[in-house]
Protein backbone atom coordinates (compact mmCIF):
# COMPACT_ATOMS: atom_id res chain seq x y z
CA UNK A 1 0.00 0.00 0.00
CA UNK A 2 2.92 2.43 0.34
CA UNK A 3 3.67 2.54 -3.52
CA UNK A 4 -0.39 3.50 -3.57
CA UNK A 5 0.25 6.15 -0.83
CA UNK A 6 3.75 7.05 -2.60
CA UNK A 7 1.70 7.85 -6.10
CA UNK A 8 -1.32 9.85 -4.41
CA UNK A 9 1.30 12.19 -2.98
CA UNK A 10 2.97 12.82 -6.10
CA UNK A 11 -0.56 14.09 -7.52
CA UNK A 12 -1.13 16.07 -3.93
CA UNK A 13 2.53 16.39 -2.12
CA UNK A 14 0.94 18.59 1.17
CA UNK A 15 -1.22 15.57 1.95
CA UNK A 16 -0.22 12.31 4.30
CA UNK A 17 -2.47 9.47 2.83
CA UNK A 18 -1.62 7.15 5.27
CA UNK A 19 -3.13 8.82 7.77
CA UNK A 20 -6.94 9.26 6.67
CA UNK A 21 -10.00 6.72 6.29
CA UNK A 22 -11.56 9.32 3.54
CA UNK A 23 -10.15 11.30 1.20
CA UNK A 24 -13.33 13.05 -0.08
CA UNK A 25 -14.65 14.19 3.30
CA UNK A 26 -11.26 15.18 4.17
CA UNK A 27 -10.43 17.03 1.73
CA UNK A 28 -7.67 15.57 0.37
CA UNK A 29 -9.01 14.69 -3.32
CA UNK A 30 -11.43 16.37 -4.87
CA UNK A 31 -13.41 15.40 -8.48
CA UNK A 32 -10.40 17.00 -10.99
CA UNK A 33 -7.43 15.23 -8.97
CA UNK A 34 -9.40 11.72 -9.25
CA UNK A 35 -9.39 12.72 -12.84
CA UNK A 36 -5.66 13.05 -12.45
CA UNK A 37 -5.42 9.88 -10.48
CA UNK A 38 -6.97 7.80 -12.65
CA UNK A 39 -4.83 8.77 -15.79
CA UNK A 40 -1.65 7.83 -13.59
CA UNK A 41 -3.01 4.57 -12.47
CA UNK A 42 -3.62 3.84 -15.99
CA UNK A 43 -0.40 4.62 -17.05
CA UNK A 44 1.48 3.20 -14.08
CA UNK A 45 -0.21 0.06 -13.98
CA UNK A 46 -1.24 -0.24 -18.19
CA UNK A 47 -4.50 -0.61 -17.15
CA UNK A 48 -7.79 1.22 -18.47
CA UNK A 49 -10.19 2.22 -15.84
CA UNK A 50 -13.79 1.99 -16.91
CA UNK A 51 -16.27 5.43 -16.73
CA UNK A 52 -18.55 3.90 -14.85
CA UNK A 53 -15.56 3.05 -12.09
CA UNK A 54 -14.77 6.52 -11.49
CA UNK A 55 -16.99 7.64 -9.13
CA UNK A 56 -16.16 9.03 -5.08
CA UNK A 57 -16.63 5.83 -3.28
CA UNK A 58 -13.67 4.19 -5.22
CA UNK A 59 -11.25 6.64 -4.19
CA UNK A 60 -12.14 7.25 -1.04
CA UNK A 61 -9.25 5.42 0.97
CA UNK A 62 -6.47 3.33 0.17
CA UNK A 63 -8.28 0.17 0.58
CA UNK A 64 -10.50 1.61 -1.14
CA UNK A 65 -8.34 2.38 -4.29
CA UNK A 66 -7.10 -1.59 -4.16
CA UNK A 67 -10.04 -3.16 -4.34
CA UNK A 68 -10.47 -1.17 -7.22
CA UNK A 69 -7.35 -2.23 -8.79
CA UNK A 70 -7.57 -5.34 -7.96
CA UNK A 71 -10.56 -5.86 -10.39
CA UNK A 72 -8.29 -4.58 -13.17
CA UNK A 73 -5.70 -7.41 -12.13
CA UNK A 74 -3.73 -4.93 -10.48
CA UNK A 75 -2.06 -6.13 -7.03
CA UNK A 76 -1.41 -2.84 -4.45
CA UNK A 77 1.87 -2.99 -3.07
CA UNK B 1 -35.35 18.10 -22.40
CA UNK B 2 -36.67 17.27 -18.48
CA UNK B 3 -36.94 18.72 -15.27
CA UNK B 4 -34.78 16.71 -13.14
CA UNK B 5 -36.09 15.73 -9.89
CA UNK B 6 -34.17 13.77 -7.51
CA UNK B 7 -30.46 13.65 -7.04
CA UNK B 8 -30.53 9.96 -8.02
CA UNK B 9 -32.01 10.66 -11.51
CA UNK B 10 -28.92 12.30 -11.77
CA UNK B 11 -26.72 9.45 -10.53
CA UNK B 12 -28.48 7.34 -13.21
CA UNK B 13 -28.27 9.29 -16.19
CA UNK B 14 -24.36 9.65 -15.63
CA UNK B 15 -23.88 6.03 -14.78
CA UNK B 16 -26.19 5.42 -18.59
CA UNK B 17 -23.78 7.43 -20.33
CA UNK B 18 -20.71 5.85 -17.94
CA UNK B 19 -21.36 1.99 -18.91
CA UNK B 20 -19.43 0.37 -21.06
CA UNK B 21 -17.42 3.74 -21.71
CA UNK B 22 -13.68 4.22 -23.16
CA UNK B 23 -12.77 7.98 -23.71
CA UNK B 24 -15.52 8.81 -20.76
CA UNK B 25 -15.52 12.63 -20.84
CA UNK B 26 -17.50 15.16 -18.46
CA UNK B 27 -17.61 18.80 -17.17
CA UNK B 28 -20.37 17.88 -14.18
CA UNK B 29 -18.38 17.91 -11.25
CA UNK B 30 -21.34 19.25 -8.81
CA UNK B 31 -21.52 18.91 -5.03
CA UNK B 32 -23.97 16.36 -3.65
CA UNK B 33 -25.38 19.73 -1.53
CA UNK B 34 -25.15 22.35 -4.79
CA UNK B 35 -27.05 19.44 -7.03
CA UNK B 36 -29.83 18.86 -4.38
CA UNK B 37 -29.86 23.13 -3.95
CA UNK B 38 -30.65 23.30 -7.76
CA UNK B 39 -33.07 20.55 -7.77
CA UNK B 40 -34.69 21.94 -5.00
CA UNK B 41 -35.07 24.96 -6.84
CA UNK B 42 -36.17 23.67 -10.44
CA UNK B 43 -33.15 24.91 -11.94
CA UNK B 44 -31.91 21.50 -13.57
CA UNK B 45 -33.01 19.80 -16.55
CA UNK B 46 -31.46 16.66 -18.75
CA UNK B 47 -31.18 15.16 -21.83
CA UNK B 48 -30.07 11.78 -21.92
CA UNK B 49 -29.48 9.96 -25.45
CA UNK B 50 -27.03 7.34 -27.07
CA UNK B 51 -24.13 7.48 -24.02
CA UNK B 52 -24.62 10.83 -23.73
CA UNK B 53 -26.28 12.60 -20.34
CA UNK B 54 -26.45 16.49 -20.82
CA UNK B 55 -27.59 18.93 -17.81
CA UNK B 56 -28.68 22.15 -18.39
CA UNK B 57 -28.67 24.48 -15.36
CA UNK B 58 -30.48 27.83 -15.23
CA UNK B 59 -29.09 30.73 -14.33
CA UNK B 60 -30.76 33.89 -14.12
CA UNK B 61 -31.15 34.77 -18.05
CA UNK B 62 -28.54 31.88 -19.45
CA UNK B 63 -27.98 28.01 -19.45
CA UNK B 64 -25.19 26.21 -17.95
CA UNK B 65 -24.34 23.35 -19.99
CA UNK B 66 -23.06 20.14 -18.11
CA UNK B 67 -21.78 17.21 -20.47
CA UNK B 68 -20.98 13.38 -18.96
CA UNK B 69 -20.43 11.47 -22.40
CA UNK B 70 -19.66 7.51 -23.09
CA UNK B 71 -16.82 9.21 -25.79
CA UNK B 72 -16.66 12.37 -27.67
CA UNK B 73 -17.55 11.77 -30.93
CA UNK B 74 -21.24 10.41 -28.97
CA UNK B 75 -20.83 13.71 -27.31
CA UNK B 76 -20.35 15.75 -30.21
CA UNK B 77 -23.39 14.06 -31.88
CA UNK B 78 -25.49 14.80 -28.62
CA UNK B 79 -24.58 18.61 -28.84
CA UNK B 80 -25.57 19.10 -32.05
CA UNK B 81 -28.79 17.46 -31.71
CA UNK B 82 -29.83 19.78 -28.88
CA UNK B 83 -32.46 21.91 -30.35
CA UNK B 84 -31.98 24.44 -27.00
CA UNK B 85 -28.57 25.26 -28.23
CA UNK B 86 -29.81 27.03 -31.21
CA UNK B 87 -32.12 28.97 -29.36
CA UNK B 88 -31.06 29.90 -26.00
CA UNK B 89 -27.92 31.63 -24.55
CA UNK B 90 -25.79 28.62 -23.31
CA UNK B 91 -22.20 28.90 -21.85
CA UNK B 92 -19.92 25.78 -20.60
CA UNK B 93 -17.41 25.45 -19.25
CA UNK B 94 -14.17 23.21 -19.62
CA UNK B 95 -11.91 22.30 -16.98
CA UNK B 96 -8.20 20.78 -16.86
CA UNK B 97 -4.76 20.60 -18.22
CA UNK B 98 -4.28 23.40 -21.06
CA UNK B 99 -2.64 20.49 -23.27
CA UNK B 100 -5.76 18.13 -22.97
CA UNK B 101 -8.56 20.29 -23.44
CA UNK B 102 -7.72 21.40 -27.52
CA UNK B 103 -9.77 18.25 -28.87
CA UNK B 104 -12.72 19.21 -26.21
CA UNK B 105 -12.58 22.93 -27.47
CA UNK B 106 -12.84 22.11 -30.84
CA UNK B 107 -15.70 20.15 -30.39
CA UNK B 108 -17.87 22.91 -29.20
CA UNK B 109 -16.38 25.23 -31.86
CA UNK B 110 -17.71 22.85 -34.37
CA UNK B 111 -20.91 23.01 -32.22
CA UNK B 112 -21.41 26.39 -32.79
CA UNK B 113 -19.65 27.50 -29.16
CA UNK B 114 -17.13 30.51 -29.14
CA UNK B 115 -14.48 31.51 -26.66
CA UNK B 116 -16.12 33.75 -24.02
CA UNK B 117 -13.40 33.51 -21.42
CA UNK B 118 -10.40 31.67 -19.80
CA UNK B 119 -9.69 31.00 -16.21
CA UNK B 120 -7.07 29.21 -14.20
CA UNK B 121 -6.93 27.74 -11.03
CA UNK B 122 -4.15 28.52 -8.24
CA UNK B 123 -3.28 26.96 -4.70
CA UNK B 124 -1.75 28.07 -1.91
CA UNK B 125 -0.50 25.09 0.31
CA UNK B 126 0.35 25.02 3.78
CA UNK B 127 2.94 26.01 5.53
CA UNK B 128 3.89 28.77 2.83
CA UNK B 129 4.81 31.93 4.37
CA UNK B 130 2.33 34.56 5.10
CA UNK B 131 3.08 38.28 4.55
CA UNK B 132 1.56 39.24 7.90
CA UNK B 133 0.86 35.81 9.80
CA UNK B 134 0.85 38.54 13.24
CA UNK B 135 -1.80 41.36 11.76
CA UNK B 136 -4.11 42.04 15.10
CA UNK B 137 -7.74 41.05 13.65
CA UNK B 138 -9.34 43.96 12.08
CA UNK B 139 -13.01 44.60 13.60
CA UNK B 140 -14.79 45.54 10.44
CA UNK B 141 -14.71 42.12 9.54
CA UNK B 142 -17.76 40.36 10.63
CA UNK B 143 -20.01 37.23 10.15
CA UNK B 144 -22.92 38.31 8.34
CA UNK B 145 -26.34 37.58 9.08
CA UNK B 146 -29.86 37.82 6.56
CA UNK B 147 -29.97 41.10 6.09
CA UNK B 148 -26.60 41.06 4.38
CA UNK B 149 -27.63 38.13 1.16
CA UNK B 150 -29.36 40.48 -1.05
CA UNK B 151 -26.41 43.34 -1.00
CA UNK B 152 -24.02 40.57 -0.86
CA UNK B 153 -25.29 39.98 -4.06
CA UNK B 154 -25.98 42.98 -5.23
CA UNK B 155 -22.32 43.51 -4.97
CA UNK B 156 -21.58 40.26 -6.76
CA UNK B 157 -23.46 41.03 -9.44
CA UNK B 158 -22.10 44.85 -10.20
CA UNK B 159 -18.08 43.16 -9.54
CA UNK B 160 -18.13 40.03 -11.53
CA UNK B 161 -19.36 38.14 -14.79
CA UNK B 162 -22.03 36.10 -14.03
CA UNK B 163 -21.43 33.90 -17.32
CA UNK B 164 -18.09 33.33 -16.45
CA UNK B 165 -17.35 33.49 -12.70
CA UNK B 166 -20.15 31.39 -11.81
CA UNK B 167 -22.00 34.03 -9.36
CA UNK B 168 -24.43 32.36 -7.29
CA UNK B 169 -28.10 32.56 -6.83
CA UNK B 170 -29.92 34.70 -4.07
CA UNK B 171 -30.57 31.34 -2.28
CA UNK B 172 -27.08 30.10 -2.49
CA UNK B 173 -25.94 33.19 -1.00
CA UNK B 174 -28.51 32.43 1.69
CA UNK B 175 -27.21 28.52 2.40
CA UNK B 176 -23.83 29.86 2.26
CA UNK B 177 -24.55 32.78 5.02
CA UNK B 178 -26.19 29.93 7.05
CA UNK B 179 -23.31 27.98 7.01
CA UNK B 180 -20.62 30.99 7.77
CA UNK B 181 -19.19 30.67 4.71
CA UNK B 182 -18.95 34.75 4.07
CA UNK B 183 -17.48 37.23 5.93
CA UNK B 184 -17.99 40.68 5.28
CA UNK B 185 -16.19 44.06 6.11
CA UNK B 186 -18.20 47.08 7.19
CA UNK B 187 -17.64 50.60 7.22
CA UNK B 188 -20.34 52.94 8.81
CA UNK B 189 -22.99 49.67 8.52
CA UNK B 190 -22.62 49.86 4.57
CA UNK B 191 -21.10 46.10 3.27
CA UNK B 192 -17.67 47.32 1.56
CA UNK B 193 -16.20 44.30 1.01
CA UNK B 194 -16.83 40.20 1.34
CA UNK B 195 -14.91 37.28 1.10
CA UNK B 196 -16.52 33.57 0.14
CA UNK B 197 -15.30 30.15 0.92
CA UNK B 198 -16.28 26.74 0.80
CA UNK B 199 -14.25 24.74 3.14
CA UNK B 200 -14.21 20.56 2.61
CA UNK B 201 -11.88 19.04 5.18
CA UNK B 202 -8.31 19.96 4.89
CA UNK B 203 -9.12 21.94 1.68
CA UNK B 204 -10.47 25.76 1.14
CA UNK B 205 -12.00 27.27 -1.67
CA UNK B 206 -11.68 30.80 -1.80
CA UNK B 207 -14.61 31.93 -4.32
CA UNK B 208 -14.83 35.57 -4.10
CA UNK B 209 -12.81 38.18 -2.49
CA UNK B 210 -13.73 41.66 -3.06
CA UNK B 211 -13.46 45.34 -2.11
CA UNK B 212 -16.12 47.44 -3.48
CA UNK B 213 -14.68 50.32 -5.92
CA UNK B 214 -15.44 52.81 -3.19
CA UNK B 215 -13.48 51.79 -0.14
CA UNK B 216 -10.64 50.43 -1.94
CA UNK B 217 -7.29 51.15 -0.58
CA UNK B 218 -8.66 51.23 3.30
CA UNK B 219 -7.26 47.83 4.30
CA UNK B 220 -10.47 46.05 3.84
CA UNK B 221 -9.32 43.01 1.74
CA UNK B 222 -6.01 42.13 3.72
CA UNK B 223 -8.52 41.90 6.67
CA UNK B 224 -11.04 39.72 5.06
CA UNK B 225 -8.01 37.45 3.94
CA UNK B 226 -5.76 37.05 7.22
CA UNK B 227 -9.01 36.56 8.71
CA UNK B 228 -9.92 33.69 6.19
CA UNK B 229 -6.53 32.37 7.01
CA UNK B 230 -6.35 32.58 10.65
CA UNK B 231 -10.03 30.94 10.73
CA UNK B 232 -8.78 28.04 8.78
CA UNK B 233 -5.89 26.29 10.69
CA UNK B 234 -5.99 22.90 9.85
CA UNK B 235 -6.81 23.57 6.01
CA UNK B 236 -3.40 22.85 4.26
CA UNK B 237 -4.73 23.47 0.19
CA UNK B 238 -6.49 26.87 -0.66
CA UNK B 239 -7.49 27.18 -4.09
CA UNK B 240 -9.59 29.73 -5.75
CA UNK B 241 -10.30 30.42 -9.84
CA UNK B 242 -9.50 33.67 -11.73
CA UNK B 243 -10.01 35.34 -14.76
CA UNK B 244 -6.40 35.02 -16.47
CA UNK B 245 -6.70 38.12 -17.71
CA UNK B 246 -7.32 39.85 -14.21
CA UNK B 247 -3.62 41.02 -13.72
CA UNK B 248 -4.32 42.78 -10.73
CA UNK B 249 -6.28 40.06 -8.74
CA UNK B 250 -3.41 37.87 -9.67
CA UNK B 251 -0.58 39.96 -8.42
CA UNK B 252 -2.92 40.07 -5.26
CA UNK B 253 -3.62 36.30 -4.73
CA UNK B 254 0.52 35.73 -5.57
CA UNK B 255 0.81 38.28 -2.65
CA UNK B 256 -0.99 35.90 -0.46
CA UNK B 257 1.01 32.72 -1.15
CA UNK B 258 -1.52 31.50 -4.19
CA UNK B 259 0.66 30.20 -7.53
CA UNK B 260 -1.27 28.56 -10.76
CA UNK B 261 -1.24 25.03 -10.17
CA UNK B 262 -2.10 24.15 -13.96
CA UNK B 263 -5.74 23.68 -14.49
CA UNK B 264 -7.66 26.19 -16.26
CA UNK B 265 -11.35 26.70 -17.21
CA UNK B 266 -11.97 27.48 -20.61
CA UNK B 267 -15.82 29.17 -20.84
CA UNK B 268 -17.41 29.15 -24.47
CA UNK B 269 -20.19 30.66 -25.22
CA UNK B 270 -22.69 30.09 -27.92
CA UNK B 271 -23.96 32.58 -30.66
CA UNK B 272 -27.04 33.89 -28.42
CA UNK B 273 -24.53 35.17 -26.02
CA UNK B 274 -22.59 38.28 -26.85
CA UNK B 275 -18.63 38.66 -25.99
Amino acid sequence: MNALAELLKSIRPEFDFTTSSDFIADGMLDSFDMVTLVATLDKTYGISIEGVDIVPEHFHNLDAIAVLLKKYGVEAT
Amino acid sequence: MHLVESTSEVGEAVNRAKTDSFGYCSNFFPSTRKLQSWITHGDLFCDQRDGVALFLRRDRDFWHLYFCAANPTFLQRAVTALPMLKIEPVVLDLIGKESALAEMVGLFEDAGFRFYNRLFRMARTVPTVTPSVNVAPDSRVVVPDKTDCQPILDLLLRSFDCRAEQIPMLYEIEAAVEGRQIRVARCAGTLAGLLFFETQGMTSTLRYWLIAPEFRSQRFGSGLMHRYFAEHPVVRRFLLWVVASNTNAIGKYEHYGFAPEGLVDYVLANEKIRP
